[in-house]
């Protein structure tokens, strides 16, 4: 029965060793303080539900809120950071698909461009020759070089090869055959070798075998251009008495009945005299070793032949 | 193990019922005497806080003291036209410490009980403006002087109320 004069309700009360659940020394040692603990805790609960801030909102629930908004904000900001992530990955992934697409487009696009671009250049050239072949007082045939014939006389090591021959695409079945002048639009080639059903060997002016009728524009001075040495054709049979300028053009005389007169062939570059004649060193006005289209002069009638002759007179 | 003082002290027992009536009589005070005497003095005054204190420092039970203020202490606030539970937490305090202080103190000088109660006032005025402060929008500011008469007062009356007290307790 509860007595309450019992001394044992003033005397402080001595904690009881149970044998019941495992409590830490710690929190046994000081009980009254976690209790007073627990007390002000749920009397700061009660509180929180009647204060309120910021237009009635309840203390409880500010301090929520105030307590997850890092969370919150955390977990936010890192799924923000792996949704970007992933989102820019994808996007590098897609920009190098596309890098890699661009990349064949522009090799295409490049190749196309040089195919066109050379297409053009050869318009160019076709067009170019096209309007000197209409200029032109004789009737001439077009053609395209298809091979080059190296001189037998080359040398093993020499860093330039001179061509002495070529080869062309049209023959007799278009009307050609041999002897037949060969130029371009800068000047004289060569003339026809041999001539077979579809194709036809030219003999350029550069071949030691060649000989083309001459004169020099400015001293109207007569000779024979033979193939020389390197590129270069030698003027001969010019006597050393004869004045002949560095510089002065060449072109044909028409006498050796193969080239028309008056035809571009070269300019004298280097000028010597010999034991009797000059030796006169002509560099031909056309590159003879970048052919790729040249005109074939046929054989104009006796009248086209006047005609011709009276026109290009100088 | 509790810790308890190795000097000899004594050891007081008060009928449960006596408590009881301290408490009400207390309560009825906090309430009624403002009605009577200057607002500033009346104030000032805190019946309940006394009652914890004495019985606390009697008791020298820490739990006892805790459940005591605790539960003077929510009264007083359901009483009053404040939040309930600002008085509770001070007082719940209070009279922790006091049944603290009441193992490592001699407590029948007077000397004693005047400082022990004016320093239990004053935490209890400082642990009311530092839960305003942490929980109120906009808190009341710290008053020193107010605090310090409050401090004055309520010794005043302890002094007085603990003479009364005394009367209704026996030797345990």
């Amino acid at each position: 029965m509860f007595d309450p004069n019992s001394p044992d309700l003033t005397r402080p009360v001595q904690a009881v060793p149970h044998e019941g659940p495992d409590m830490p020394a710690f929190v046994r040692r000081h009980r009254s303080f976690f209790i007073l603990l627990v007390a002000v805790a749920a009397q700061i609960l009660l509180l929180s539900f009647q204060i309120t801030r910021n237009n009635h909102v309840p203390l409880i629930r500010y301090w929520a809120v105030e307590a997850f908004d890092p969370l919150e904000r955390s977990l936010g900001g890192l799924m923000k950071v792996s949704a970007t992530a992933y989102r820019t990955y994808g996007h590098l992934w897609r920009a190098e698909q596309e890098n890699q697409e661009l990349h064949v487009q522009l090799v295409a696009a490049q190749a196309q461009i040089q195919r066109l671009g050379e297409q053009a250049e050869e318009s160019q050239r076709l067009r170019a020759l096209l309007d000197f072949k209409s200029q032109l007082p004789f009737q001439t045939a077009a053609a395209e070089v298809i091979a080059s014939s190296p001189s037998p006389l080359d040398q093993p090591g020499e860093n330039s090869r001179v061509l002495t021959a070529i080869v062309i695409d049209k023959g007799s079945d278009s009307g050609l055959t041999t002897d037949l002048a060969v130029i371009t639009p800068e000047g004289v080639v060569g003339k026809i070798l041999a001539v077979f059903p579809h194709s036809a060997q030219v003999l350029l002016i550069t071949d030691p075998s060649s000989g083309v009728g001459v004169t020099l524009a400015q001293s109207r001075l007569q000779g024979i251009l033979k193939g020389g040495s390197n590129s270069f054709c030698d003027l001969k049979y010019v006597m050393n008495e004869e004045v002949v300028n560095r510089g002065e053009a060449v072109v044909t005389s028409g006498l050796d009945q193969v080239y028309p007169k008056g035809l571009p062939v070269g300019n004298v570059v280097n000028i010597g005299d010999g034991s009797i004649y000059k030796t006169i060193a002509v560099k031909p006005s056309v590159d003879l070793n970048r052919l790729e289209m040249v005109l074939v002069v046929l054989k104009p009638t006796a009248a086209e032949q006047q005609a011709q002759n009276l026109s290009l007179r100088p | 193990m509790p810790t308890t003082s190795h000097r000899p002290v004594a050891v007081f027992q008060v009928h449960p019922a006596i408590l009881a009536i301290a408490a009400l009589v207390a309560m009825l005070l906090q309430t009624l005497l403002p009605l009577k005497l200057p607002s500033p003095l009346a104030g000032s005054m805190d019946f309940p806080l006394l009652i914890v204190i004495y019985f606390a420092l009697m008791r020298r039970d820490k739990v006892f003291g805790i459940a005591l203020g605790t539960g003077l202490g929510l009264l007083q606030d359901a009483l009053s036209h404040g939040y309930i539970g600002i008085f509770g937490i001070a007082k719940a305090i209070v009279g922790y410490l006091a049944a603290s202080a009441s193992t490592r103190f001699e407590l029948e000088s007077l000397l004693a009980r005047t400082v022990l109660t004016g320093g239990f006032v004053l935490v209890h005025s400082l642990c009311l403006a530092a839960l305003r402060h942490a929980l109120l929008e906009a808190p009341p500011p710290f008053q020193p002087i107010a605090t310090a008469s409050a401090v004055l007062v309520n010794v005043a009356l302890g002094l007085i109320l603990f003479q009364i007290l005394d009367r209704f307790r026996r030797p345990a």
